[in-house]
């Protein structure tokens, strides 16, 4: 696989920003497939990748950004509500 | 407020992102590793690894938190201790 690069790719407009999102996406790429390799692929008596082996891998990929889309979303809403929650005392505390 | 000041403010800024970050990767691959079985046979996040993930999630926030306050209650005494 080629590796993507960063969105709006030219080189002398990169912020850092941009190379922190990349680095960021590179080592969630480098998790996810160790992990997915880990848990799919067992089998060493076979040069070539087993269809099942292959179903397994993007089904693990695919479960993993669905997880991972879940966890962001209970997150954001874990973080407004203690927001709200401390705004609430600051108000409670001034007036 | 003095340039100083203003610098060490955004460092603290700084380094408070890149903690909550960390912690939420680390969330991330801890709900990740105790809700979801290392099995593949469908994409879809099963209804039983839903609630766990959302369960966990709770849980390890509401842990962060009280971790949180007991270390800072802890060195609060430390420091009350080293006064005297």
């Amino acid at each position: 696989m080629s590796v993507p690069l960063p969105p709006g790719a030219g080189l002398e407009n990169i912020d850092s920003e941009q190379i922190k999102t990349f680095k960021d996406f590179l080592i969630s790429y480098n998790k996810l497939t160790e992990m997915c390799f880990n848990d799919c692929v067992s089998d060493f008596t076979s040069r070539s990748i087993k269809h099942a082996e292959d179903k397994c891998a993007l089904n693990c990929l695919e479960k993993f950004l669905k997880v991972n889309q879940r966890i962001s979303q209970r997150f954001q809403e874990f973080q407004v509500l203690a927001n709200e929650n401390a705004l609430a005392s600051i108000k409670q505390t001034g007036s | 407020m003095s340039v100083k000041e203003q610098q060490n403010l955004q460092l603290i800024q700084e380094l408070e992102i890149e903690m909550m970050a960390d912690m939420y990767n680390r969330m991330t691959a801890a709900c990740h590793k105790k809700c979801i079985p290392p099995v593949y046979n469908d994409s879809e996040i099963a209804k039983g690894e839903a609630v766990c993930i959302d369960r966990c999630v709770a849980k390890f926030l509401e842990i962060h938190e009280r971790i949180g306050k007991k270390l800072g209650q802890l060195s609060m005494q430390d420091e009350s201790l080293l006064k005297k």
